[in-house]
């Protein structure tokens, strides 16, 4: 099922949650929605489940007006950050529980109703669980079980909450891959809600970056590292570099003859190079700490009273034999530019930009 | 746990310390209690028997009973009401609401007797018509069971407040998603959560609503055999130096008292069992 997003806002007293958000979700999609908190990511998903309703604006699903239908009729599965499993229902009864809720019509026989829920048991590999309660499960476990039991009524959605939020690094990780497989095997549309850019960008097959109510970018993972539409985009996925004008007076001198003087420069640390002797194009800086941090290697450069965050790969930093102090030359490979009004500069204007 | 030298009081400071608690229990609430039973069988078993049969005392039992429990539907469909309203939902006019919730434990109870009076008595704002139409509320059970009610309406929410605020929303909202009603969801979901927080209201304000005394005693009118419920009885029959009565319907109060503490700790405990549940350590993640 898709889902259309039409101009949605939503205020709670004078703050702006949700600023005339449009966003089109096809169906068999994974979308993450990626912001920092309190970027209106929850309540966007919220919305999308009716447990909160929007100010102004349209929720379309498979193109039809769902925005005056109550949470229990739009067929969604929703997945919360603390599980909100029943806490006094075993594990089979938290799976069983939106079969057993059906009007008696619809409702399966309790032997139809046992065989689901021990296939949905299997499917998130916990079936020999069935009889404990949610206390005595790992957080890992009580996650997957709510999936489970989101699963049970069959949604045409599937909406999650910062679904690993709460779980440890080791399992966050395991239970990403298997979200994904999941939501490959199931064939329906999922979003899911994090600030984390890590499991935005490996799990999704759409990112959309939201800040301050609004959305900042909507792309690939690929698309959202690599060209960001912003620098608040550019400054939240992944580590950066920013380069003022005001502090590098070389390159206020190339920039300018531009309508405005308030530019900024981003580099990533891995798209630094340095150098012992000077390059075409490159500053002077002197190493000031060197960080061994698992497959890289950190370098904190100082240039000209700045802080620049250097990552190179273990075999270029044994190839340099960096130690603090020394004096170096660096030289970005790749930057981007933003103007005063944060819109992106061209590319052609960025070559020697810098320097 | 043993403690260290360092952080231990000296002998005399905790023999003291225990002492002066211990001691003032024994004056203040052993020694009463033993007091009620020791004058209650002061002339024998027989004689206690004989004023428990007593058709006033008889009678005076059967209405505290039947109060209490006209008493308690009202009480629990308001507490869970108002609780669930408090700690589910914004509104305005909540703190208001917190406020009024309290207000019968502010009020001296005989302040709160002569409200109902004003309201229902023959010179109060509706007594022309009640008189009129002939409904007795004065002087009469309906007037006694509002007033329990007054006195007793705070307990059950007080107790479910705190207790809903802690278990939040999520529930319920991941049973709507699922497809249930509210009715479903409040009584698959809610209710099981609540339960052992409801019945432990209903212990508190059970046992304020049978030994309650100053709000029951201005509306009651004190009619022998009629109007007197148990605390009204024993000071009339006190009043009269009938004291082996006086005493023997007082232990039936204090035998109530001791039932209820029974259960409010036993409820208690269950529900340090369950908080103990949601809180216990995770086990490891099982790693496959």
């Amino acid at each position: 099922m898709s889902i259309e997003i039409r101009n949605i806002s939503k205020r709670f007293g004078n703050f702006v949650a949700l600023d005339d958000i449009k966003l089109d979700i096809p169906t068999g999609e994974l979308v993450a929605l990626l912001g920092p908190s309190g970027c209106g990511k929850t309540t966007l998903l919220r919305i999308i489940a009716g447990m909160e309703t929007a100010d102004e604006g349209e929720i379309l699903f498979s193109g039809a007006e769902a925005t005056h239908l109550h949470a229990r009729e739009r067929n969604v599965g929703f997945v919360f950050q603390h599980y909100a499993l029943f806490r006094h229902m075993t594990v089979f009864e938290n799976v069983a529980f939106g079969l057993r809720v059906k009007p008696r019509k619809e409702r399966p026989s309790d032997a139809e109703i046992r065989r689901r829920v021990m296939e949905l048991l299997g499917l998130v590999q916990l079936d020999w669980l069935a009889d404990r309660y949610p206390s005595q499960l790992s957080g890992g476990q009580r996650q997957r079980i709510a999936l489970a039991r989101a699963l049970a009524v069959e949604p045409k959605v599937l909406l999650l909450d910062e679904p690993f939020g709460a779980l440890d690094t080791k399992v966050r990780k395991e239970l990403r891959r298997w979200l994904r497989r999941l939501h490959d095997d199931m064939h329906i549309s999922s979003v899911f809600v994090t600030h984390d850019q890590e499991e935005a960008l490996e799990v999704a097959d759409r990112v959309v970056v939201m800040n301050h109510g609004r959305i900042e970018q909507i792309g690939s993972p690929d698309e959202v590292y690599s060209n960001p539409a912003s620098p608040f985009v550019y400054q939240f996925l992944g580590n950066v570099n920013v380069f003022h004008e005001r502090v590098h007076g070389g390159y206020a001198e190339i920039e300018r003859g531009a309508a405005d003087g308030g530019a900024t420069a981003f580099v990533r640390p891995h798209d630094i190079e340095i150098a012992h002797q000077a390059l075409e194009q490159s500053l002077p800086a002197t190493v000031q700490h060197v960080h061994p941090i698992g497959p890289v290697v950190r370098i904190e450069l100082l240039h000209q009273s700045e802080i620049v965050e250097v990552e190179l790969s273990r075999e270029r930093h044994e190839a340099l034999q960096l130690a603090a102090g020394q004096s170096v030359w660096f030289r970005p490979r790749q930057l981007k530019v933003f103007g005063a009004d944060a819109a992106p500069r061209s590319t052609s204007e960025k070559q020697g930009f810098l320097f | 746990m043993k403690s260290t030298r360092a952080t231990q009081e000296p002998a005399w400071v905790r023999y003291t310390l225990l002492g002066l608690g211990l001691g003032f229990l024994f004056f203040f609430l052993g020694l009463p209690l033993v007091a009620v039973f020791v004058e209650a069988f002061a002339q024998g078993w027989p004689a206690y028997a004989e004023a428990l049969k007593e058709p006033e005392t008889a009678s005076a039992i059967w209405l505290t009973v039947v109060i209490a429990l006209a008493v308690l539907p009202f009480n629990i469909a308001f507490g869970v009401a108002a609780a669930w309203a408090i700690a589910k939902f914004d509104f305005r006019g909540k703190s208001l609401l917190i406020t009024l919730i309290d207000l019968p434990f502010a009020v001296s109870p005989v302040v709160a007797g002569l409200i109902f009076i004003l309201l229902f008595g023959s010179q109060g704002w509706f007594g022309g018509w009640l008189s009129a139409n002939e409904i007795k509320i004065i002087f009469a059970v309906p007037g006694m069971i509002l007033a329990t009610l007054f006195i007793t309406f705070p307990f059950i929410a007080r107790e479910l407040i705190p207790l809903m605020q802690a278990q939040g929303k999520d529930e319920e909202e991941a049973a709507v998603s699922l497809g249930a009603t509210g009715w479903q969801m409040f009584r698959r979901v809610t209710l099981p959560n609540i339960k052992w927080g409801l019945l432990y209201g209903v212990i508190l304000s059970n046992a304020r609503a049978m030994g309650e005394f100053g709000a029951v005693s201005v509306v009651s009118g004190h009619i022998r055999g009629e109007t007197n419920t148990l605390p009204l009885h024993v000071e009339i029959l006190y009043n009269e130096y009938n004291a082996v009565g006086a005493f023997a319907a007082a232990s039936i109060l204090a035998l109530l008292a001791l039932v209820t503490l029974v259960a409010k700790t036993v409820v208690e405990w269950r529900m340090r069992k369950e908080t103990e549940m949601l809180t216990a350590d995770l086990p490891a993640e099982k790693t496959s």
